[in-house]
Protein backbone atom coordinates (compact mmCIF):
# COMPACT_ATOMS: atom_id res chain seq x y z
CA UNK A 1 0.00 0.00 0.00
CA UNK A 2 1.07 3.84 -0.81
CA UNK A 3 -0.15 6.58 0.87
CA UNK A 4 0.64 10.22 -0.69
CA UNK A 5 0.00 13.48 1.72
CA UNK A 6 -0.25 16.93 0.31
CA UNK A 7 -0.99 20.02 2.16
CA UNK A 8 -1.97 23.13 0.65
CA UNK A 9 -3.11 26.04 2.40
CA UNK A 10 -5.91 24.77 4.69
CA UNK A 11 -6.12 21.51 3.49
CA UNK A 12 -4.62 18.00 3.25
CA UNK A 13 -4.99 15.35 0.53
CA UNK A 14 -4.59 11.79 0.92
CA UNK A 15 -4.13 9.33 -1.97
CA UNK A 16 -4.16 5.54 -1.13
CA UNK A 17 -3.55 2.98 -3.16
CA UNK A 18 -3.56 -0.49 -2.21
CA UNK A 19 -5.33 -2.53 0.28
CA UNK A 20 -5.92 -1.73 3.98
CA UNK A 21 -5.69 -4.42 5.71
CA UNK A 22 -3.96 -6.62 8.66
CA UNK A 23 -0.08 -6.04 7.25
CA UNK A 24 -0.81 -2.54 6.14
CA UNK A 25 -3.19 -1.03 8.81
CA UNK A 26 -0.08 0.00 10.79
CA UNK A 27 1.39 2.20 8.14
CA UNK A 28 -2.23 3.68 7.46
CA UNK A 29 -2.36 4.06 11.55
CA UNK A 30 0.47 5.75 11.52
CA UNK A 31 -0.27 8.20 8.74
CA UNK A 32 -3.34 9.11 10.20
CA UNK A 33 -1.74 9.74 13.06
CA UNK A 34 0.26 12.80 11.51
CA UNK A 35 -2.90 14.28 10.13
CA UNK A 36 -4.68 14.08 13.52
CA UNK A 37 -1.98 16.52 14.62
CA UNK A 38 -2.62 18.61 11.70
CA UNK A 39 -3.57 22.14 12.29
CA UNK A 40 -5.21 22.39 8.92
CA UNK A 41 -8.17 20.23 9.52
CA UNK A 42 -9.84 19.40 6.47
CA UNK A 43 -8.84 16.30 4.90
CA UNK A 44 -9.90 15.13 1.35
CA UNK A 45 -8.99 11.22 0.68
CA UNK A 46 -9.10 10.13 -3.18
CA UNK A 47 -9.94 6.04 -2.60
CA UNK A 48 -10.07 5.75 -6.31
CA UNK A 49 -6.94 3.30 -6.11
CA UNK A 50 -8.12 1.54 -2.89
CA UNK A 51 -9.02 -1.55 -3.13
CA UNK A 52 -9.95 -3.40 -0.28
CA UNK A 53 -10.26 -2.18 3.26
CA UNK A 54 -11.01 -4.32 6.55
CA UNK A 55 -13.05 -3.73 10.19
CA UNK A 56 -9.06 -1.87 11.31
CA UNK A 57 -9.09 0.58 8.12
CA UNK A 58 -12.67 1.21 9.28
CA UNK A 59 -11.29 2.17 12.87
CA UNK A 60 -8.84 3.87 11.86
CA UNK A 61 -10.99 6.20 9.58
CA UNK A 62 -13.49 6.63 11.92
CA UNK A 63 -10.69 7.76 14.23
CA UNK A 64 -9.99 10.36 11.58
CA UNK A 65 -13.66 11.57 11.27
CA UNK A 66 -13.77 12.24 15.07
CA UNK A 67 -10.56 14.06 15.13
CA UNK A 68 -11.40 16.48 12.37
CA UNK A 69 -14.83 16.85 13.98
CA UNK A 70 -13.65 18.11 17.09
CA UNK A 71 -10.75 20.32 15.14
CA UNK A 72 -14.19 21.93 13.15
CA UNK A 73 -12.64 20.66 10.00
CA UNK A 74 -14.35 18.30 7.42
CA UNK A 75 -13.07 14.83 5.35
CA UNK A 76 -14.26 13.67 2.20
CA UNK A 77 -13.73 10.53 1.16
CA UNK A 78 -13.58 10.41 -2.86
CA UNK A 79 -14.41 7.66 -5.89
CA UNK A 80 -14.60 4.82 -3.99
CA UNK A 81 -14.68 1.90 -5.29
CA UNK A 82 -17.95 -0.10 -5.07
CA UNK A 83 -16.99 -2.99 -3.35
CA UNK A 84 -15.06 -0.76 -0.37
CA UNK A 85 -18.68 1.56 -0.84
CA UNK A 86 -20.51 -1.56 -0.04
CA UNK A 87 -18.54 -2.27 3.69
CA UNK A 88 -18.67 1.58 4.41
CA UNK A 89 -22.48 1.10 3.68
CA UNK A 90 -23.02 -2.11 5.90
CA UNK A 91 -21.50 -0.98 8.58
CA UNK A 92 -23.41 2.79 8.72
CA UNK A 93 -19.93 4.17 7.77
CA UNK A 94 -21.52 6.01 4.82
CA UNK A 95 -23.81 7.97 7.15
CA UNK A 96 -21.02 9.01 9.56
CA UNK A 97 -18.41 9.58 6.63
CA UNK A 98 -18.68 12.07 3.99
CA UNK A 99 -18.51 10.05 0.76
CA UNK A 100 -18.71 11.55 -2.52
CA UNK B 1 -7.47 -28.54 1.72
CA UNK B 2 -6.32 -28.40 5.63
CA UNK B 3 -3.29 -26.91 7.18
CA UNK B 4 -2.90 -26.44 11.16
CA UNK B 5 -0.44 -22.77 11.75
CA UNK B 6 1.38 -22.51 15.34
CA UNK B 7 1.88 -21.08 16.78
CA UNK B 8 -0.26 -18.35 15.00
CA UNK B 9 1.21 -15.05 16.68
CA UNK B 10 2.01 -12.50 13.68
CA UNK B 11 0.73 -15.38 11.27
CA UNK B 12 -2.28 -13.67 10.19
CA UNK B 13 -1.47 -12.88 6.80
CA UNK B 14 0.40 -16.07 6.18
CA UNK B 15 -2.82 -17.53 7.24
CA UNK B 16 -4.85 -15.31 5.27
CA UNK B 17 -3.16 -15.77 1.97
CA UNK B 18 -3.04 -19.69 2.51
CA UNK B 19 -6.78 -20.18 1.95
CA UNK B 20 -7.19 -17.30 -0.36
CA UNK B 21 -4.48 -19.62 -2.44
CA UNK B 22 -6.55 -22.22 -2.26
CA UNK B 23 -7.94 -23.68 -6.18
CA UNK B 24 -11.50 -23.59 -4.54
CA UNK B 25 -11.52 -19.68 -4.51
CA UNK B 26 -13.58 -18.97 -7.30
CA UNK B 27 -12.11 -16.61 -10.18
CA UNK B 28 -14.66 -13.33 -9.49
CA UNK B 29 -13.31 -10.52 -8.03
CA UNK B 30 -16.14 -9.71 -6.31
CA UNK B 31 -16.68 -12.93 -4.51
CA UNK B 32 -13.31 -12.66 -3.67
CA UNK B 33 -12.85 -9.47 -1.97
CA UNK B 34 -16.46 -10.93 0.54
CA UNK B 35 -14.09 -14.11 1.07
CA UNK B 36 -11.09 -12.41 1.97
CA UNK B 37 -12.80 -9.96 3.87
CA UNK B 38 -14.51 -12.83 5.89
CA UNK B 39 -11.28 -14.80 5.90
CA UNK B 40 -9.25 -11.89 7.37
CA UNK B 41 -11.78 -11.09 9.92
CA UNK B 42 -12.32 -14.59 11.62
CA UNK B 43 -8.38 -15.30 11.40
CA UNK B 44 -7.54 -12.45 13.38
CA UNK B 45 -10.30 -12.80 16.02
CA UNK B 46 -8.29 -16.14 16.64
CA UNK B 47 -5.05 -14.84 16.25
CA UNK B 48 -5.27 -11.76 18.24
CA UNK B 49 -7.84 -13.08 21.11
CA UNK B 50 -7.88 -16.99 21.58
CA UNK B 51 -4.60 -17.38 23.07
CA UNK B 52 -2.69 -15.26 25.37
CA UNK B 53 -0.08 -14.05 23.44
CA UNK B 54 -0.79 -15.50 20.31
CA UNK B 55 0.68 -18.44 21.64
CA UNK B 56 -1.43 -21.62 20.33
CA UNK B 57 -2.73 -23.21 17.11
CA UNK B 58 -5.52 -22.69 14.46
CA UNK B 59 -5.98 -24.95 11.66
CA UNK B 60 -7.56 -23.34 8.35
CA UNK B 61 -9.64 -25.98 6.09
CA UNK B 62 -10.89 -24.54 3.23
CA UNK B 63 -13.20 -27.28 0.69
CA UNK B 64 -15.99 -26.70 -1.92
CA UNK B 65 -19.42 -29.21 -2.34
CA UNK B 66 -19.08 -29.24 -6.36
CA UNK B 67 -22.96 -30.62 -6.04
CA UNK B 68 -24.26 -27.93 -3.83
CA UNK B 69 -21.94 -25.51 -5.21
CA UNK B 70 -20.92 -24.50 -1.67
CA UNK B 71 -17.89 -22.81 -0.60
CA UNK B 72 -16.66 -23.70 3.16
CA UNK B 73 -14.23 -21.95 5.46
CA UNK B 74 -13.50 -23.68 8.73
CA UNK B 75 -11.61 -22.31 11.52
CA UNK B 76 -10.61 -24.91 14.50
CA UNK B 77 -8.04 -23.39 17.94
CA UNK B 78 -7.71 -24.66 21.09
CA UNK B 79 -7.79 -21.19 22.87
CA UNK B 80 -10.47 -19.98 25.08
CA UNK B 81 -13.96 -21.15 24.60
CA UNK B 82 -15.75 -18.11 22.89
CA UNK B 83 -18.21 -18.29 20.69
CA UNK B 84 -18.43 -14.51 18.69
CA UNK B 85 -21.48 -14.69 17.74
CA UNK B 86 -22.96 -14.22 20.99
CA UNK B 87 -21.81 -10.74 20.86
CA UNK B 88 -24.87 -8.41 19.20
CA UNK B 89 -24.60 -6.74 16.05
CA UNK B 90 -23.23 -3.11 16.63
CA UNK B 91 -25.82 -0.02 16.05
CA UNK B 92 -24.90 0.77 13.10
CA UNK B 93 -27.18 4.32 12.70
CA UNK B 94 -25.34 5.71 15.17
CA UNK B 95 -23.55 8.96 14.44
CA UNK B 96 -19.60 9.33 14.64
CA UNK B 97 -19.23 10.52 18.61
CA UNK B 98 -21.40 7.90 20.01
CA UNK B 99 -19.53 5.04 17.80
CA UNK B 100 -16.95 2.85 19.28
CA UNK B 101 -14.10 1.93 17.37
CA UNK B 102 -14.50 -2.41 16.92
CA UNK B 103 -16.64 -4.75 17.23
CA UNK B 104 -17.33 -4.76 13.18
CA UNK B 105 -15.40 -7.43 12.55
CA UNK B 106 -18.00 -10.86 13.36
CA UNK B 107 -20.32 -8.81 11.75
CA UNK B 108 -18.94 -8.04 8.18
CA UNK B 109 -18.54 -11.96 7.74
CA UNK B 110 -22.27 -12.28 8.80
CA UNK B 111 -22.92 -9.92 6.16
CA UNK B 112 -20.50 -11.17 3.38
CA UNK B 113 -21.15 -15.03 3.92
CA UNK B 114 -24.38 -17.27 3.18
CA UNK B 115 -24.45 -18.71 6.49
CA UNK B 116 -21.96 -18.49 10.05
CA UNK B 117 -21.98 -20.84 12.56
CA UNK B 118 -20.07 -21.78 15.85
CA UNK B 119 -19.75 -24.87 17.84
CA UNK B 120 -16.96 -25.80 20.77
CA UNK B 121 -15.98 -29.32 19.94
CA UNK B 122 -13.13 -31.53 21.74
CA UNK B 123 -11.89 -28.43 23.84
CA UNK B 124 -11.84 -26.36 19.81
CA UNK B 125 -13.98 -23.78 19.15
CA UNK B 126 -14.92 -24.37 15.01
CA UNK B 127 -15.86 -21.78 13.12
CA UNK B 128 -17.95 -22.52 9.70
CA UNK B 129 -18.36 -20.00 7.38
CA UNK B 130 -20.28 -20.96 3.93
CA UNK B 131 -20.90 -18.78 0.70
CA UNK B 132 -22.86 -20.15 -2.49
CA UNK B 133 -20.47 -19.96 -5.46
CA UNK B 134 -22.75 -20.11 -8.86
CA UNK B 135 -19.93 -21.12 -11.32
Amino acid sequence: MDIKITKEDNKTFVAIDGRIDTTTVNQFQEAANELMGDEHPDIDIDCTALSYTSSQGLRTFLMLQKSVMKHGGKMVLRNMNPQVKEVFDITGFSNIITIV
Amino acid sequence: MKKRFNPIKDKSSEIIEYLMSSPDIPDDDELQFKLRLSIEEAVENVVRYAYDGGIGWLEADIHFDQNALLLTIELRDAGTPFNPLEKGDPDVSQGAEEREVGGLGIFLCKKMMDSIKYRYEDGNNVLTMTKKVNS
